[in-house]
């Protein structure tokens, strides 16, 4: 087993601009659709009989590949998500995502690419404040949350090369549960959020993708205004996340596979525009440690950029 | 004579005095309720845990789902809700405090001028 580790941001400084580096099978879950971080979960509230939507825009790239299939990843993603309070303290969120995938990849000489579009796998989770401090213009909550991955996405599909391998595939074939909690600490100046999730990979058609754990923080601290006014302002935020992820070796007809899985550190930063109907949000996801198994494809950056609305149905 | 005279004088001046009287009580009557006016009325909530402008909106509009408000104005710097109530209607804290809970908040106290 080869293990590769990449500290300082190998591929990712040098890459510039943009950044980030996730595993395309989780990014989706991240999503969370109160006010809060912009790659994972907050405990903020979603009101009684309140709805929102948020939608997102994900671009990522992996590559790195040191065997002479020279393999580079690029995944683009629109998750779409609902939220609803069904009461102050529990809330439902649903997260459907569209996915192109694409891989280029060297074949027998010739240089191809492999491809599959469509909507990927659903994820339904609920989560319950099961603690709540409350001050003036300050909050401390607590939040657990539990879900199922469902395989609303298909894994079966062929390309004129034939079935496309199984990290292409928009869906896993596999009803996955996870579970995990979210902490949020809220003042009127910043914001801190931390959240920890473990996701149970099952196997479909032969194949089971390694489990996924993950730990995140964020940090949000307002810009603008500098000094509040009265009403309800709109808030400008600059926002720091760490994403630590461990995924597990995929296994394919009961064999490990040694060049999946391994850990990555992102540092992602962004920003926020907040007003009381509206979200807007970007982040770069840039990879700064990766301690991948084998040839796995390292992460070369992740861009995201989405907005979040709320309404009353 | 004299008497036929003074009675009828006392009886001029009763005149005098029940017409002033009825006369005077309508303008008595309005200034009294001028005096009486109020202005609209509004309960104040200090509502703790709201520090996010995008959570504000659904505190709103449950405040707004109460029967008899007529309008919400949120201050966060304050962390204050004042309440507008609409005329002739009685709302009881418990159900302002109630509607602040659903939204996800915490109601500590309700202040009315």
């Amino acid at each position: 087993m080869i293990r590769r580790t990449s500290i300082g941001g190998k591929s990712a400084c040098m890459r510039g601009l943009f950044v980030v580096g996730l595993v395309a099978g989780a990014i989706w879950l991240a999503t969370s659709a109160q006010a809060g971080p912009i790659t994972f979960n907050s405990a903020l509230p979603v009101s009684a009989g309140m709805g929102i939507f948020r939608s997102q825009v994900k671009l990522i790239r992996k590559s790195g590949d040191a065997t002479p299939a020279g393999r580079v990843l690029n995944v683009t993603a629109a998750p779409v998500v609902l939220a609803y309070g069904a009461t102050s303290k529990l809330a439902l969120f649903g997260v459907l995502p569209y996915v192109d995938k694409r891989l280029d990849i060297t074949m027998g000489g010739a240089r191809i690419q492999r491809e599959a579009q469509g909507v990927g796998d659903a994820v339904f989770f609920g989560r319950y404040t099961v603690y709540q401090r409350d001050r003036p213009g300050d909050t401390l909550r607590i939040a657990p949350f539990a879900g199922l991955k469902t395989p609303t996405g298909s894994h079966s599909r062929r390309d004129a090369f034939g079935l496309v391998p199984r990290i292409l595939q928009p869906g896993s074939g596999s009803w996955d549960p996870l579970l995990g909690v979210a902490i949020t600490r809220q003042t009127l100046g910043w914001e801190f959020d931390a959240a920890a999730k473990y996701r149970f990979n099952t196997g479909a058609s032969g194949f089971t993708f390694g489990d996924e754990a993950r730990a995140d923080a964020s940090f949000q601290y307002r810009v603008f205004p500098r000094t509040l006014g009265s009403g309800v302002p709109a808030f400008v935020y600059v926002v720091l996340e760490s994403n630590l992820i461990w995924n597990g070796k995929n296994r394919s007809l009961g064999a490990t596979d040694p060049n999946s899985g391994g850990l990555t550190w992102n540092l992602a930063p962004g920003l926020q525009y907040v007003t009381s109907r509206l979200i807007l949000e970007t982040a770069i996801q840039i990879p700064v440690v990766q301690n991948l198994n084998g040839t796995a494809l390292e992460s070369d950056w992740a861009w995201t950029a989405g907005f979040r609305w709320n309404f009353f149905p | 004579m004299k008497t036929h005279k003074g009675g009828t004088t006392m009886k001029t001046l009763r005149l005098l005095l029940i017409t002033g009287l009825l006369l005077a009580a309508p303008i008595a009557s309005v200034a009294a309720q001028e005096a009486n006016a109020s202005p609209p009325a509004t309960a104040t909530i200090r509502v703790d845990g709201l520090s996010c402008p995008f959570c504000a909106y659904g505190l709103e509009k449950h405040l707004k789902k109460v029967a008899g408000v007529e309008g919400v104005d949120i201050d966060m710097k304050s962390g204050k809700a004042i309440v507008h109530l609409k005329a002739d209607t009685r709302v009881n804290n418990a159900e302002l405090k109630a509607a602040v809970k659903k939204a996800g908040f915490t109601a500590r106290g309700i202040t009315r001028p």
